[in-house]
């Protein structure tokens, strides 16, 4: 039976142990974890950072029994003619080496830093009182004062929201005009900012950051944020560099192909670090997919990975937000509600009756039942703001024409009735309707409708 | 011994007063003396741009020769009111005749403005107003060369049409981010640049006009835009200079103050149209103008209390051959009120409802006008089925 080496202890890694012992994979396990600390959910990290979970909590089920889990182990090297994995113990035990016959890449990624003077120390430390938020360890550093959270993509916001509840005084900055305006658009976006303001973040909206000295972050216009603590929020780095330096192949990510293989056939990848079909998901969702296919794969099944559609929920309680596909979707129909005053919004791109991209605020029902009609590809009801609003669906009744006593020409306020009557009395064409009633003679805007009246009166007698 | 109406202003509205009086006036209460600025009859200012596209003059004339041949009413062509007493109860003309009146109406409508940028006063600088300022454009038209329409409001879009039908190559300088700002909203106005630039005229939004000179236009962003020839429709503004002389009152904003039986505070003058300002608010829509000029055609017929109760300012008009639509509350103004869209790549329908979700307030319809009628009568009732099948989309 083969032994396979996992590079990283994250939430892929830990889903592909756990599901190479539900297959009955019964070779060797071995997990290389760079933190200390044993696996735990990144994606709750949110959580521990507002004070709502203690650091343990978040930890995830132990690895079943015989994985050899090392932990403050970092991989540095891949021989791949050998297959040998090189690392380094953090305890001192100096450099070690791990046979493998499938090697599963599972580095995930690294915060980005962004090109900000000020931020990084000479040596390329992080200046005192910057921070990113990927690791436990990250949450526990922030001291006292007021925060400035520097991009409000989703961790930004979420990361702000939680800073926020924790009873930190917070800004959020953002180089573009809404917070998370790529995932939901310039109108959802607003709508986003306007939450965000109620639930009393500040927000800062269309500017860059361009320097930081301990206390405060510079702004592109001059001003200055309070800035006890900075935490970078500027999205993340695939982690390639034992790939690269390998030799396997990478773009942005390390490709893989449909059976998450790089390259090199016994080496995979998965997860933040994997780029698969010209995409690196950056959801925990679909690490977690890959992971179960892996698995399969592993154990000898003939399967393809297929990347499920991106559903993105951010964890923002007091706010329900969906974002599905993409925002426009390449739809060929865009159907939108906005109730701004309730903070609610929702758009839905379609093509031949299905979602291929929405975007939802503010609506936790139509989330369930949109997100439903995605995944399943089924198609939406006709009436889509019931949809929407969690109502029933309307059907029209087939009484759709205009009553009798509607205004049909507004500048001579001609009613459909004197129409009728003139058309029945012999006024057949727009001219004679027009001396008889003189309907169409002012703007001339109810042409149209004249007109298809005299259809239908056509019809009728018939 | 019949009464005498002075109405001063034969546009559409002073003629719908003629008119209406005329056909429900059967005892010949009054006769009625009529001061035409212009050289002609009433005709339909409306569909001007139509004058380029085949129509005559004579065939967008509203007096027909019935009206003419009354010999209760007595048309004076190229007659300007310059001055009005309201003691002797007299209006003095350019010619320095002095006519009596019973009952003074003014329908003397409004301006072209035309704001005051380096250059608009240049020989190349037109107004898109009366046929004369039509006749006007037609001589300095010059196919294929390039226009500016300075102003991208109704009157704007009917210019740059006036200019395309006359071979020209037209582009539509509007200070608003979008186009038709007051009768639709952004993601509307956007698609209707789109598609009028489909069919050749450029949009230049959100951008004021700084300088014109011989054969461009120079706009606030930098741009230049080429332009042979300039119409100005940026708007218009009530004309009310005989308010001066008469010592009658004037709205903050401009046009005659009257009450909505669109009286002054002098029981003989009436004003309707354009130039009146009823409780303060102008009107520069035909449907409310006649509305007006009907409450006062009864009110001289004995109704003392018929009223202008308000109207309607829906809109729907073909630009550029685009068709464009905007009723009820369309900008979403009412508190709490939701919308609901629906786009295609070359359609825009917007529904505005009530918190309720339910109620219809008003919207917009861009592309494709065909819901208008109906979606206007429900108006402030509940959907009687879903959006989607009013507006006609239900497959």
């Amino acid at each position: 039976m083969t032994g396979v080496l996992v590079i990283g202890n994250g939430p892929a890694a830990h889903r592909l142990v756990h599901r190479l012992r539900q297959l009955g994979h019964s070779g060797g396990v071995t997990v290389l974890g760079a933190e200390p600390r044993a696996a735990y959910n990144r994606v709750l990290l949110t959580s521990v950072l507002d004070g709502s979970l203690p650091p343990d909590a978040i930890a995830l089920p132990r690895h079943p029994d015989g994985t050899r889990v090392r932990l403050g182990v970092t991989a540095v090297g891949v021989d791949r003619a050998r297959r040998l994995v090189l690392a380094r113990a953090d305890d001192g035990r100096g450099m070690l080496s791990y046979r493998y016959d499938r090697l599963v890449l599972a580095t995930g990624a690294r915060p980005r830093i962004p090109e900000v003077a000020g931020v990084r120390m000479p040596g390329g430390r992080l200046a005192e009182g910057v921070r990113c938020l990927r690791t436990l360890a990250d949450c526990e550093r922030i001291g006292p004062g007021q925060v400035a959270v520097l991009g409000a993509g989703v961790l930004g916001v979420e990361a702000a929201l939680a800073l926020r509840r924790a009873g930190y005084e917070v800004t959020l900055a953002h180089r573009r005009a809404q917070p998370m305006g790529r995932l939901l658009g310039p109108r959802g976006g607003e709508l986003l900012a306007e939450r965000l303001r109620d639930l009393g973040v500040e927000l800062e909206l269309g500017h860059r950051a361009v320097g930081y000295a301990p206390g405060k972050l510079l702004l592109d216009d001059g001003r200055t944020l309070p800035a006890d603590t900075l935490l970078l929020c500027t999205g993340v780095t695939p982690e390639t560099g034992l790939a690269r330096a390998a030799g396997l192949a990478v773009a942005c990510g390390v490709v893989v192909d449909d059976q998450l293989r790089t390259s090199d056939p016994y080496v995979h990848a998965i997860g933040d670090c994997a780029e698969h079909a010209g995409r690196v998901s950056g959801l925990v969702e679909s690490a977690w997919q890959q992971a179960d296919t892996l698995a399969r794969v592993l154990a000898g099944e003939r399967v393809g990975h297929r990347a499920a559609k991106p559903v993105i929920r951010p964890r923002t309680p007091g706010i329900h937000i969906a974002a599905l596909g993409t925002p426009d979707g390449g739809g060929a129909e865009v159907v939108t509600f906005s109730d701004p005053a309730r903070g609610r919004y929702a758009s839905l791109a379609l093509r031949e009756q299905r979602i291929t991209g929405a975007v939802l605020i503010g609506l936790p029902q139509a989330i369930a039942s949109v997100s439903q009609l995605y995944d399943r590809d089924l198609p939406v009801p006709a009436d889509r703001l019931a949809l929407l609003l969690g109502t029933a669906s309307r059907r029209g009744s087939g009484a759709l024409e205009l009553p009798d006593d509607a205004v049909v020409c507004l500048c001579n306020n001609v009613m459909k009735r004197t129409l009728s009557d003139a058309w029945r009395g012999g006024a057949r064409e727009l001219p004679d309707l027009a001396a008889a009633t003189r309907a169409t003679t002012g703007c001339g805007g109810c042409a149209p409708d004249v007109r298809r009246l005299c259809a239908a009166l056509e019809r009728e007698t018939g | 011994m019949p009464r005498t109406l002075v109405v001063i202003g034969h546009g559409m509205v002073g003629h719908r007063l003629v008119t209406e009086l005329r056909t429900r006036d059967r005892a010949g209460e009054w006769r009625i003396v009529v001061l035409a600025e212009e050289r002609r009859p009433a005709y339909d200012r409306l569909a001007l741009s139509s004058y380029f596209d085949g129509r005559s003059a004579a065939e967008l004339t509203l007096a027909d020769d019935d009206l003419l041949a009354d010999p209760a009413v007595g048309l004076r062509l190229s007659t300007t009111a310059t001055a009005l007493d309201r003691t002797t109860r007299t209006v003095r003309t350019t010619d320095g005749t002095v006519i009596g009146y019973d009952a003074l109406v003014l329908a003397t409508g409004s301006r072209p403005f035309v704001p005051p940028v380096p250059g608009h006063d240049l020989p190349c600088c037109f107004v898109y107003r009366t046929l004369d300022d039509l006749d006007a454009i037609r001589a300095a038209a010059r196919p294929g060369r390039p226009g500016a329409v300075i102003g991208g409001g109704l009157l704007g879009l009917e210019a740059a049409n006036a200019l395309r039908l006359l071979g020209m190559r037209p582009q539509v300088v509007e200070l608003a981010p979008w186009l038709l700002p007051l009768q639709v909203d952004e993601t509307a106005g956007a698609l209707l640049a789109r598609l009028v630039a489909g069919l050749g005229v450029r949009v230049h939004c959100g951008t004021a006009t700084e300088s014109i000179a011989p054969g461009r236009v120079r706009l606030a962003d930098g741009t230049a835009v080429e332009a042979d020839l300039v119409v100005f429709s940026a708007g218009v503004r009530p004309r009310d200079e005989l308010a001066l002389t008469a010592g009658l009152e004037r709205a903050e904003q401009g046009g005659f103050l009257v009450d909505d039986q669109c009286r002054t505070a002098d029981p003989h003058i009436w004003a309707i149209g354009e130039c009146a300002a009823v409780n303060g608010r102008c009107y520069g829509l035909s449907a409310p103008g006649y509305r007006m000029a009907e409450a006062v055609a009864a009110q001289l017929l004995g109704t003392a209390e018929a009223r202008f109760k308000g109207a309607d300012t829906s809109t729907r008009l073909k630009l550029l051959d685009v068709p464009v639509a905007s009723f009820g509350d369309a900008r979403a103004t009412t508190a709490g009120a939701v919308e609901f869209t629906h786009a295609t790549p070359n359609t825009y329908r917007k529904l505005v409802l009530a918190p309720d979700a339910n109620t219809l307030l008003g919207g917009i319809l861009t592309g494709d006008t065909s819901a208008y009628a109906l979606l206007r009568t429900l108006v402030g009732r509940e959907l009687p089925t879903s959006p989607e099948e009013l507006l006609g989309l239900a497959g």
